[in-house]
């Protein structure tokens, strides 16, 4: 290489600098959306919500009260798995059936011996920066659906992060309202979004004290 | 509006986009800064309570002997904040600093973190069962004869104290001693002679006229809170309040919350007093006799003598450190009495019943003569300190290296852990069970708010346990803890039932403490100043040296933080050439200590003063290596009490060669008439005389109207501020969502405030504000010119010398008058904080509009905008923003503010600023934002008065009131229209948010108000 295309190489490294930061700083891409860690136990959404017809808040409990949703301590699993193991016999025209996950649940919580419970140590994947006040339960309980935000979750084998939880993301609809019709899609309810399609948008405040102090 | 004014040139805000991604390009390009992150569940949820929601619980202060009432507030496990409890008979809601501070003895980085034994001259951990193992043998060694041990603890007027003379009795030990070295023993015991108990409420409301002769009821002298609860009620009273005299060698700060102060020769003040007792019709000196001892002049004394005499209620109070306490004491007790005081404004009747049972430093002498003789063989020490506390001369180091075997109970190493052979750590107050008597017949109850933190067990679990592994003795102590044995004593039901109030009625065996009657010594020594030395009133006599937030808290009257200084007139110091920070060495028979001068007009020329409290060699990373120990000068010279004569005679002053900046968080003492701390006479009041700026520009009530506020406010909110503009956007008070219709804000009753500084401690813990004066927190500003040439500046305080506090909340004290430095002078106390401007003139110099005005009235800090330009700090004129010099919230850094485990007190609704940001006084908005989402969850609109800002609710004096200045139904909108109402530069046309209301002074009857110190206004305008 000569001396003058090592210097040549400097400012076309400066160019493709400026042109890929402009380009993260616009596409969203700092955020860490679309991430989707393996979790310690592959919890199926989908087999709780959708199968069994669980609503979100019997396991997040507090996202209704609270400004944290609140995680399901294993005691909550273990409300039903002490009873639902991991060995399932054939019934209802089901083949018998071993869940490897259900067993590893019952390694941090053996049953019977609560002294023996481990932690279940969660992978977290939403997570807002720490100059930052969500309170959940103000969109809770102005009617967002918890897919709204969170994506459709009663899908997700293993949930990822389906917003980018930047500000401009929160602004659309903080400014420009929530539509009730749009946040049902992604809950599955299309019935309920076509019904819904009339409401009128709902605002929210969008002062920054609201949410960073 | 400039921008508007050119269409076709590039906005402000485009021109920053530009510029922001230019910059962010020469960073590294793609790098994330996401962690991954565990989020742990619980095992099993714990019932009633939601995560992210607070749990409160009742407890009791032990932080001292007056037994406050608090209610913790925990957050996910963790005690984030303590605030009175409202409904508790003894603070009713208010806090001093020093219970505040008690989440920082918690939360002590440098606590034991389990129990440690000496082994080859040195501490070392070992276990419990191992701990417990050689407490057993030992007290097999020596049991069975009274003498052989002595288990010395702090005040404790629960149970405890009966429990453990048990536990001793059972081992054929003697009684324990209860030890409090700031107790005014010489106080207690005429109380005890005059009034049958040791510490009467004081009803200051109920007085024409209080005299205070060296009484310090502001400086955390007797019950601290209540007094200054009834204190500022008396105050707020305006015209119809008392008068206050106070009569000293120094002026403390209950000395500059008189209005006359009466400079009297140390030890002068029992011819005095005897002189008032003449004037009230009892026997005892003459005017003449008094003012030939005193210094003070004869018509002084007289008008005082007068006007005691002529007062309908009068209330005159005994505190000096002479070693002659015991009889001021007594005679103010028979002024009290000749008066009819008694039931009126001495009310023993109410007693606070903490106090009486503890000796003072006296009582140590006898530790030392028993382990001097040899008979002591063990000895316990819980909850004191005496190997710093006592003075040098009465040898307690050297008499306990005699005796055999010492343990500790300390939860912190201290001087005296640091010489015992065993350590068992005590649980803090907040983690385990106690009671106290806080008034006749109620019982406060303490409970533990929180799960121990560290391998630490409750003294009273470990004798349970040491007594257990004794056949003889187990079947003694039925119960395996100390929470069985109060719910033994109070029965399972009562207990649950009373725990939610914090209080039981009842009544503990109350004790009387256990020391042999002291002979009163005398003032002696030469030289030709007298030594004043007197608690420090936040760090006490020490206890309180390991708290930062207590460190760098300001000294109410002096302003210094992270030091000692000696405080010496101006005029002496003019004439002995000593300067501001020139070190002063003050030599006595008993020693010698040296510390900056701080020239004060508040005390005698004759005299100089230095307060107790720092110079500690072993009390941890923030108490270590800060200023000297005053005890240092004093000789073992008791009070009729048999308490410490912290005032012993004479010294020498000389000038030493060495000099040292002050680290004070003080502009100036002087106000050079800009009115910031106004004040009215009562005369004034009563005739209703109003200055003319007070008009000026505008009436409150206008001012507080929602909405935008000046035309000149608009310019920070960038096209909201056309007058063309139809869109005000949030700002409009018709809009959607309602946010304009509020407008915070708040009202501080100088005559109410006496600046204890309670607030600014408050503000602390609610607003995770670091503390940034600690040794290793400094800087250096020439890198390479430093001692340890590192670059790091290692003085005490080194941050604030550069001008760098943090004190989001300061109480600035200005003096008036006093200029010749003879006659008397008045103080006055602000509390100054952001002043939430409606025309703010931080705002418009924002670059990047990290810094604005919210529809609800609040001027915003957002941090993440923030690149920290320091423009707004520079146009700020009420100097309360505040700069993140150096990564006080960052673990990693040296600078860092809260190492663990002081991280686990932060308040999760407020962010921990980083390194760069600006910073100031929110209005608490995470308290509005709360009460908001709380209202909303309830379907409710948010009630008056609801909530209020961590000071105000802390505040001891009731001086501060926040609220919605907009809604009439708040207690604040009718508090913003007082006459006495001023806004701090008012001629700046800031419209700020806060709300002054004139200090009332009550001058001396005959003196006409013109003779009264400076313009009553502060010579503003």
């Amino acid at each position: 290489m000569t001396s003058r295309s090592k210097w040549a190489l400097v400012p076309s490294f400066f160019a493709i600098a400026i042109a890929a930061t402009i380009l993260s700083a616009y596409s969203g891409a700092s955020s860490s959306q679309g991430v989707s860690p393996v979790q310690p136990i592959k919890f199926p959404h989908p087999v709780h919500v959708k199968t069994l017809g669980m609503n979100c808040l019997y396991c997040h409990n507090s996202a209704n009260k609270s400004t944290d949703p609140g995680l399901p301590a294993v005691g909550t699993c273990m409300g039903c798995h002490t009873l639902i193991g991991p060995n399932r016999p054939a019934v209802d025209g089901q083949p018998a059936r071993t869940s490897e996950e259900i067993k590893k649940l019952q390694t941090f919580a053996p049953i019977g011996q609560p002294d023996k419970w481990k932690a279940i140590p969660w992978v977290r994947i939403h997570k807002l920066p720490e100059y930052v006040r969500f309170p959940h339960m103000r969109h809770v309980n102005a009617g967002v659906t918890c897919q709204s935000c969170h994506g459709p979750v009663q899908d997700m084998a293993q949930v990822s992060q389906a917003s980018s939880l930047n500000m401009g993301w929160c602004l659309t609809c903080h400014v420009n309202g929530y539509q009730l019709s749009e946040g049902l899609k992604p809950a599955g309810d299309t019935a309920g979004a076509a019904a819904a399609a009339a409401v009128e948008p709902k605002k929210a405040r969008y002062d920054c004290a609201v949410c960073h102090y | 509006m400039s921008h508007t004014a050119e269409p076709n040139g590039v906005k402000r805000r485009q021109f920053l986009k530009v510029l922001g991604a230019a910059g962010a390009a020469t960073t590294a390009v793609g790098c994330t800064n996401e962690k991954v992150e565990s989020l742990i569940p619980y095992l099993t949820s714990p019932d009633n309570t939601v995560p992210g929601v607070s749990t409160l619980y009742t407890t009791t202060c032990r932080e001292c002997a007056t037994s406050c009432g608090i209610i913790a507030e925990v957050r996910d496990g963790r005690a984030i904040k303590l605030e009175g409890n409202a409904d508790h008979p003894v603070n009713q809601g208010a806090l001093c600093a020093k219970g505040q501070s008690a989440l920082q003895g918690l939360y002590n980085p440098d606590r034991y973190r389990g129990p440690m034994v000496r082994e080859g001259g040195k501490l070392v951990p070992t276990t419990w069962d191992k701990a417990i193992d050689t407490l057993v043998a030992k007290l097999g060694e020596s049991r069975g004869a009274a003498a052989n041990a002595l288990f010395v603890t702090g005040p404790d007027s629960g149970s405890f104290a009966g429990f453990l003379d048990g536990w001793l009795g059972a081992y054929g030990f003697g009684a324990h001693t209860q030890y409090d070295p700031s107790a005014d023993l010489a106080v207690e015991s005429a109380n005890r002679a005059a009034y049958g108990v040791s510490m009467p409420r004081l009803d200051f409301a109920a007085a024409k006229l209080v005299i205070s002769i060296g009484a310090d009821f502001l400086d955390g002298w007797g019950a601290s809170v209540p007094q200054q609860l009834s204190f500022a009620d008396a105050r707020g009273r305006l015209a119809d309040g008392p008068r206050v005299v106070y009569i000293g060698a120094r002026r403390s700060l209950t000395g500059l919350n008189a209005d006359t102060w009466v400079s009297c020769t140390p030890g002068s003040e029992e011819a005095i007093a005897s002189a008032l007792l003449t004037a009230v019709g009892g026997s005892g000196g003459t005017i003449a006799a008094a003012a030939q001892a005193s210094g003070v002049t004869e018509a002084t004394l007289q008008s005082i003598a007068d006007e005691l005499r002529g007062a309908a209620t009068s209330l005159v109070l005994s505190g000096v450190s002479t070693p002659n306490a015991g009889a001021v004491a007594a005679t103010c007790a028979a002024i009290n009495k000749a008066k009819g005081s008694v039931g009126v404004t001495v009310k023993p009747a109410e007693a606070h019943s903490g106090f009486g049972g503890a000796v003072g430093v006296g009582g140590m002498q006898e530790i030392v003569d028993r382990a001097n003789a040899g008979t002591l063989k063990i000895a316990f020490f819980r909850g004191a300190n005496p190997a710093y506390d006592t003075p040098k001369a009465m040898g307690f180091a050297a008499a306990l290296a005699k005796v055999p075997f010492k343990v500790s109970f300390s939860s912190y190493p201290d001087e005296t852990a640091d010489l015992c052979d065993l350590v068992l750590p005590d649980d803090h107050a907040l983690e385990s069970w106690g009671d106290a008597q806080a008034a006749p017949g109620v019982i406060a109850l303490q409970q533990p708010v929180m799960e121990r933190i560290f391998d630490t067990r409750a003294t009273a679990d470990v004798l349970i346990m040491a007594a257990q592994k004794d056949a003889a003795l187990a079947s003694r102590f039925a119960q395996k803890t100390y929470r069985d044995v109060l719910v033994a004593k109070y029965g399972s039901g009562a207990l649950t039932a009373a725990l939610p109030k914090g209080v039981i009625s009842g009544t503990i065996a109350a004790r009387t403490a256990t020391t042999t009657a002291a002979t009163a010594g005398a003032m002696g020594g030469t030289g030709d100043f007298f030594l004043v030395t007197y608690p420090h009133a936040t760090l006490g006599v020490g206890e309180g040296a390991n708290k930062p937030w207590l460190q760098e808290l300001p000294d109410p009257v002096s302003k210094i933080v992270w030091q000692s200084w000696v405080e010496i007139h101006p005029m002496t110091a003019s004439r002995l050439g000593i300067h501001a920070g020139d070190h002063v060495t003050v030599t006595t028979a008993a020693g010698a200590i040296t510390a900056p001068a701080w020239p004060y007009l508040g005390i005698r020329p004759d005299t100089v003063a230095v307060a107790l409290g720092q110079g500690h060699t072993k009390y941890g990373r923030y108490a270590e290596g800060i200023g000297v120990n005053a005890l240092d000068a004093l000789g073992a010279t008791w009070n009729a009490g048999g308490g410490l004569a912290l005032t012993q005679g004479k010294a020498t002053v000389a000038k030493a060669a060495q000099r040292s900046d002050l680290v004070t968080l003080e502009g100036s003492a002087r106000q050079h008439g800009r009115g910031i701390a106004q004040a009215i006479t009562v005369a004034d009041l009563v005739a209703g005389v109003k200055e003319e700026h007070h008009a000026l520009p505008g009436d409150a009530s206008h001012e507080f109207l929602p909405g935008l506020r000046s035309p000149v406010a608009n310019d920070a909110q960038g096209d909201l501020g056309d007058p063309t503009s139809k869109d005000k956007g949030m700002y409009d008070p018709n809009h959607w969502s309602g946010m304009a219709k509020r407008r915070w804000a708040m009202t501080i009753d100088l005559s109410r405030c006496t600046g204890c500084s309670a607030c600014v401690t408050a503000c602390y813990a609610e607003n995770n504000i670091p503390t940034v004066g600690a040794r290793w927190q400094g800087r250096s500003l020439r890198p390479f010119h430093t001692s340890d040439g590192a670059g790091w500046d290692t003085r005490p305080g080194a941050n604030i010398l550069k001008g760098r506090e943090m004190s989001w909340l300061r109480i600035e004290r200005y003096f008036e008058g006093g200029e010749d430095g003879a006659s008397d002078f008045e103080a006055r106390f602000v509390p100054m904080m952001c002043q939430h401007c409606g025309n703010a003139p931080c705002e418009p110099v924002c670059p990047v509009y990290a810094t604005y005005h919210a529809p609800d009235g609040l001027n915003v800090q957002v941090y993440n905008r923030c690149v920290g330009t320091r423009y707004c700090s520079n146009g700020c004129p009420y100097k309360v923003r505040y700069f993140n010099w150096h990564g006080y919230g960052e673990s990693a850094r040296r600078q860092y503010a809260f190492p663990e485990p002081l991280h686990l007190q932060l308040n999760p609704d407020v962010t921990v600023r980083g390194k760069g940001v600006m910073e100031k006084c929110t209005f608490c908005v995470q308290r509005i934002r709360e009460a908001e989402n709380r209202a909303k969850l309830e379907q409710r609109e948010l009630q008056p008065d609801e909530f209020t800002t961590a000071c105000a609710q802390a505040c001891p004096s009731r001086a501060i009131v926040f609220g919605d200045a907009a809604d009439e139904n708040w207690s604040v909108a009718k508090m913003v229209n007082n006459d006495r109402g001023y806004h701090v530069f008012n001629e700046l046309n800031t419209f700020t948010a806060v709300v002054y209301l004139k200090k009332v002074n009550h001058t001396a009857p005959g003196a006409a108000a013109a003779a009264a110190p400076a313009a009553a206004n502060g010579g503003a305008h």
